[in-house]
This record gives structure tokens, sequence and C-alpha cells, in this order.
């Protein structure tokens, strides 16, 4: 990732239509590795014109929920509650993990490569060596039903940039942050205009926390879901970050959007920590990016379809989501 | 007639003929009584071979039949969600129905529902009245109908029962007795799973209460002497069922049953109005709908349904095993539909959309083949394969059920007008 990128230069340059949902990408060279709603991980090839599927990786059996790459190694979780780890360039299974007992909602990579973790609707945050396989550790501390009985989803995960602390978050918008050394709690805290019930009109959960990242300079945790929902028949609320300075327990900002509603999917800061990048969707989709120094929104767009992950470095964002691969260039 | 000894190891022997008169009589058990009498194994079976009763769960809003009675595994409109085996061979439903897969033996599945109205209004009353009102007849629901046909004119209990607590669909749902008359209209309760004003004033006492009945009465006969036609009978009945409700408050309070019944229910307002609904038909109410609103998923359809059909599953499993433990299950038909299905088309906020076009609703006890699928959607789940019936089919399967005729016809002055339309034939692979 680099600062140069302007955002408020971007266009969209390209949208490849599929016809899966595509949930969760790495990039590795010009290798767009997703995975989706057909339980297979395409290896796609970005440089191809068009676009080109080299080969698919398939032995999950459930939505293919999580991809991270680091090297040759990348590792897929999905809604089996498996997690595999595949030699890129031979597309073999290197090993499979039954790692959680519900569905893997999500997977993240250290900056160092050294480590993954996955979250499940098992409320388990496993890491994981990401060389051996080897579980590392389970951090446990969120609870398995929400206040009004009904099951709770562990959604988001991220590392912070210096390797020592991880972030999860809920559905009942609660974020943990962990301590890698010790296993423990290192702050725990609730984002409580992120909307996650409907007690009167329709009495049923939506929304939640959806999406971390750590600024640079890992004193801030960003996180993504919805404001308040109306009819949550549709997810027809704009979409919310909310940030925080993390050991404070301190809400530091709060980006309410004044446009595109829906959920927050993903977050990424700048490298320089000038702005946030959030996407995410309803029945359509969006890309917005937040000035943090000003506190106001700096670009935002509609995205052809509702995105579910999102990739960028100096020369492009590549965003995938509902039977859509789409990607954003600076105009020339 | 030689007259029946109820139960032999009693010291207190009860006369079958006896009892029946005296719960049939107004002045006769209250109906909280009549629920504990009915605890008694001997009563209970004689009373309730005269009693048929329906509960309907109201699934608001139109639940899934993919995320419940009919998976479609596999494919791209699947979803999610696995299919998993029940106790009877050969059927599958979703895995997020485990308990109601180890119970399929009383229940039927109906898979092959076209109802073609994806309306929320138009197509929960349809599923209501099971055909549309006339521009000059309003037709009765299912609840009324029900409440008229097994009702018994001297119940202190009400006949028709209605819960409907979240606020979205709820004027989609309300009763509708129609040319039946109010006297069939649901008692609907909304914002409190009890009735409000129910309960004597507290400053007024039992003695003061019934004293004013009594002058009421005097007064009412006095002018009855004076009159002609049928409304002073009319209004005295009214205040009769009014001290029967007033009687019957009891019925609606679940810290009346033991803590364990209640746990088994589970907390959600869901799992206690079903409890409800048990302690109701279980003291002779022939009709409770209990609504659970809201299954409108256009937006996060499968986290929706994680939540709802979970919930499902736990309280009509614990439902079905609390009827059939106390023998109210051979003479209590449990209904499972909504006003349409979802579409297997999943949309780009992963939900799902209205769709009538193949969708399912469940029958499970009285005078049902249990462990039964009846009709079949094709491999995507976007037509009816086989089978295809619509409101009209199941209302006459549900009154066949019951041991109603649903060719039974009511007058609207010469106007013979039958339970279903005509031509209309009930779902035979279903009934018992």
């Amino acid at each position: 990732m680099t600062s140069q990128l302007d955002p408020t230069k971007l266009k969209l340059a390209d949208s490849h239509a599929r016809k899966e949902i595509l949930f969760r990408m790495a990039v590795t060279g010009d290798r767009l590795l997703v995975g989706g709603s057909d339980a297979i991980v395409h290896d796609i090839d970005l440089a191809a014109e068009p676009t080109k599927d080299v080969r698919q990786l398939s032995e999950h059996r459930g939505y293919v929920s999580g991809c991270v790459a680091h090297g040759n190694t990348l590792i897929s979780g999905a809604y089996d509650g498996k997690l595999i780890w595949w030699n890129i360039e031979t597309a073999e299974v290197i090993q499979v993990k039954a790692a959680h007992c519900r569905w893997v909602r999500n997977l993240a990579i250290s900056n160092d490569g050294a480590l993954v973790a996955s979250v499940s609707d098992d409320m388990d945050c496993h890491v994981w060596d990401l060389q051996s396989g080897q579980k590392i550790r389970t951090l446990r501390g969120h609870a398995d039903k929400t206040p009004q009985h009904f099951p709770s989803m562990l959604y988001a995960v991220a590392f912070s940039n210096d390797g020592l602390h991880l972030a999860t978050a809920d559905r009942i918008g609660k974020m943990i942050v962990w301590s890698l050394e010790t296993g423990e709690k290192a702050a725990e805290f609730t984002a409580e205009k992120m909307y996650t019930w409907d007690p009167k009109q329709r009495i049923h959960s939506i929304g939640g926390i959806r999406s971390l990242a750590f600024s640079p300079d890992d004193r801030l945790l960003a996180s993504g879901g919805i404001g308040h929902i109306g009819n949550i028949d549709h997810l027809g609320a704009l979409a919310r970050v909310e940030i925080f300075d993390w050991s404070k327990n301190e809400r530091v900002h709060e980006f309410a959007g004044d446009k595109h509603k829906g959920l927050v999917e993903q977050i990424r800061f700048a490298p320089n920590g000038q702005w946030l990048m959030a996407i995410g969707g309803d029945n359509g989709g969006f890309i917005q990016f937040y000035d943090l120094e000003k506190g106001e929104i700096l670009w935002q767009d509609k995205a052809p379809m509702h995105v579910h992950d999102v990739w960028m470095d100096d020369q492009q964002i590549v965003a995938v989501g509902h039977q859509r691969i789409a990607v954003w260039k600076p105009a020339t | 007639m030689k007259e029946k000894t109820i139960d032999a190891d009693q010291s207190t022997l009860c006369n079958r003929r006896r009892f029946l008169r005296a719960s049939g009589a107004v002045t006769a058990l209250a109906p909280w009584a009549i629920s504990d009498a009915l605890r008694h194994p001997a009563l209970a079976s004689e009373l309730r071979a005269k009693q048929r009763n329906v509960i309907l769960l109201w699934l608001a809003g139109g639940a899934s039949q993919l995320e419940t009675w009919d998976p479609k595994p596999g494919r791209l409109t699947g979803g999610p969600f696995a299919a998993i085996p029940t106790s009877v061979p050969g059927i599958h439903i979703s895995e997020l129905m485990p308990k109601m897969a180890q119970r399929l033996q009383d229940t039927a599945i109906i898979r092959s529902l076209n109802t073609k109205d994806g309306s929320h209004g138009s197509g929960a009353q349809l599923m209501h009245l099971g055909r549309r009102d006339e521009a000059s007849l309003r037709y009765p629901d299912l609840g009324a109908v029900i409440a008229k046909e097994l009702g018994r004119a001297d119940s202190q209990v009400p006949d028709y029962v209605s819960f409907y607590t979240a606020t979205e669909g709820r004027q989609n749902a309300v009763g509708q007795s129609g040319f039946l008359g109010a006297r069939y209209a649901p008692m609907f309760l909304t914002t409190e799973s009890q009735p409000e004003f129910l309960t004597r004033l507290p400053d007024l006492s039992a003695v003061d209460h019934q004293h004013r009945e009594d002058f009421r009465r005097l007064l009412s006969r006095r002018f009855a002497e004076q009159r002609r036609g049928g409304r002073v009978p009319s209004h005295n009945e009214a205040y009769a069922r009014i001290h029967g409700l007033m009687s019957s408050a009891k019925l609606f309070d679940i810290e009346q049953e033991p803590q364990s019944v209640r746990d088994r229910y589970g907390p959600t307002l869901f799992g206690q109005q079903a409890l409800i609904a048990r302690r109701l038909v279980e003291a002779g109410t022939p009709f409770v709908k209990v609504s659970r609103a809201w299954w409108d998923s256009h937006g996060q359809n499968f986290e929706t349904h994680l939540e709802l059909v979970t919930e499902l599953d736990h309280v009509m499993s614990t439902l079905l095993d609390d009827l059939s433990e106390r023998g109210l299950l051979e003479n209590t038909l449990v209904i499972t539909m909504a006003e349409f299905g979802r579409t297997p088309t999943i949309n780009a906020s992963l939900g799902r959309d209205h769709f009538a076009r193949a969708w399912s609703a469940t029958l499970s006890g009285c005078g049902i083949r249990g462990g039964s699928v009846f009709g079949k959607t094709d491999e995507d789940g976007q037509h009816v394969a086989d089978g295809e019936i619509g409101a009209a089919e199941l209302f006459a399967t549900i009154y066949q059920a019951l041991g109603i005729d649903h060719e039974h016809e009511y007058y609207q002055g010469p106007r013979p007008i039958p339970l279903t339309d005509a031509g209309t034939t009930p779902v035979l692979d279903v009934l018992a």
C-alpha cells in the first residue's frame, strides 16, 4: 500500500461480470485469488485482457469467506469451518484444518506474513503460524448469544501493524483488542451507535461490526458497520465508520456518510494515515474515502456492485463483490 | 347409558357426564381450572375427544422455504446452508432445523404452494382467508371459521386468540371474521402477551363486582320484558363472555407454569407466546395464532434466517413435544405458513425477495399423516415441478384434517357459501 494514490483522481476503469458472489480476495503479482459462493477459490490473471480464469481451487464445501496470501502460500477459509493451505503455483493443497465448528467469517494476515488469524461464528479467534499451520493460540471473549438470546457472530479481525495486537469485532458491536504475546485483553469496548438490533418493528438482529483496521501508527482502530436502520428488511441506512483511540476507549471520529447506504465491509488506512477507505453496499455498492484531518468525506463513488473485499496499491484499487470484479485507477 | 368411571384410583370419583356437563356450563370451572383438570389423564382424554384445536405459527413477512423446508444445497440459489436428513428416511430439511429434523414423524411438508401473490398485504389476506374477498362480501378468516366450527357456544375461554407483537406487518394480519360477525373476531394481542383491561379494578371487590353484575342482569331482564328482538340476548351474551374472559386471564400468565416448562420454551417472546398458545388450547381455545415477525429479508437473508429459523426450530419442536406429552397433539393441528416464500435468486444485499410461485407450508398433528412430503419444486426452486396447489387447497386440507367438511355451506341470505370455493379438493396425501 502507498499514500501516493490520490483518491480524488480515481475513475472506474474496469468491471467484469461473474456468476458467483465473490467474498474475499488476495492479490499476488498479477494474480487475483478470490473465493466465492460456489465454494471455489478462483485464480484469475488480472493482467490479461480480458481477465482470464487460470484455474479453480476447489476443496471447500461452503462459501469461501477468507483469503490471505504470503509468498507462494494461500490460506482460504470457508463456511465449512475449514482452513486450507494451498501452494499457489501448483494449486495443490498443503494442509486442511478443521479449524472452526461454525462459519469462518474472515481471515487476517500479519504484516510480516508470519501469522494468520481466523474468526468464526463459533465466536473463537484462532491465531496460526502461517508456515507450519500450527495453532498458536485461541482468543475467546465474545459472547455466543446476543443480549436477545439469538446466536451471535464474530465478523471481523485485524492485526496491528507492529504485530503486537489483534482486534476482533462481533454482531452486537463489541470490539476486543488482544495482546498477541499474552493472549489477554488489552482493551474492550462497544461501538454504541452501530446498528445491531430492531427491538420493535421487526424484532431481529442486523448490522454489527463488519470490518476493522488499525491506523498506520496503531493508535487508532477503525470499525465499519451501518447506522440506524429504519427498515431492516433492507440495508437501508447510511454506511458508518467509527474510529477509536483504543487504548483510551475513546471515539475520536465518526463518519455517518451523506450518500451511500449499506454495510461497510472493509476498511483500509492510507499508509501515511491521512485518509481511510471504506467499501461495502446494500443492493448497490460504494467506495468512500474519509479525510481524517478534516473529518469529512474526501471522495466517494458508486460501485458497480455490493463490494465485499478490496485491495489497493499505488496504481489501482481492485474490488470484488456481488457477481462482479471492479477496478479503479487514477484518471490519466 | 352406563356411566363411566373416570379414575377408579381416585378417592373422589368423577363422573364423566357430570364433568362434561359442568365444564360446559357458564357457572362451572374457571378456564384455568379446566386446564388443571386436563392434567388428569382420563378426564383429559375424554374432554379432548370433543375438542380439536389449531395453533398457527404465522411467519409474518415471508420465511424462506430454502432455509427451512425445501433446501437446495449445492445450487447457486441454495445459499450457504446444508440439508440434513430427518427422522423420516428420504426427507431432508435445512440444517437450521436440527430439532424438527428429529421430529418430522408428526409433520407433513407441502413444498408446492403457488399462491401467485407477492404482495405482503394481499398475500397475507389470501393466506388468512384462503380466497379473495368479494366487493360486497367479506369472508371470515381461518381463525374465525375454526372458532365457529370448533368453539363451544358456552365456552368461557376466547375462541380465537391472535398474538402479533412486532409492529411491522401487523396491519396485514389483523383477524377478520367477515360475515360471521364480531362474535368470531379474534382477541388480538399486540403490545403485551396478556390481555389488557381484563383484570378487575383493584378497588373493586369480587363481591361488589358480582353485585354489579346481578343488578345489571335485573335491569336487563326488565328491559327485555318490554321488547322483542335479538339485541338484548346478544347484549347479555357479550357480558357473559366478558366475565368468562376475565376468569381466563390466568391462561395468559406463563408464571403459572413451572420454571422447567418456561425454560423449555426458551426466553424469547415467540417461545413465551407459544407456551401461552399451548395453555389456551389445553383449556379449550380452538384457534390460536402466534405471529413471529418479521421475516422479510431483502437484505442479509441468511443471517436473518440463521436467527429466526433457529428460534422457529426450537419453539416449534418444543411445542410439538409438549402437546404430544400432554396428549394434545392428536387433537391439535399446528400450522406454519406465511404470506409467501422467498426468491431462490440471491440479491446483492445477500437477501431474498418476495416469492409466491413455489414455496412451503407445514401441517403437524391432528389429522395429518406425519413424515410426509407433498409436492416438489425444480432443482433451483424456481418453479413447482409437481403437485401445485394454492391457498384454497391448503385450507381445504386444514379443514379436513380437523374433521370439518370443507364443502360445508354457510348462508348469506339465500346464498350458500361453502368453506372453500367450489371444486377445491384437499391434499389427501398429507391427511391421516
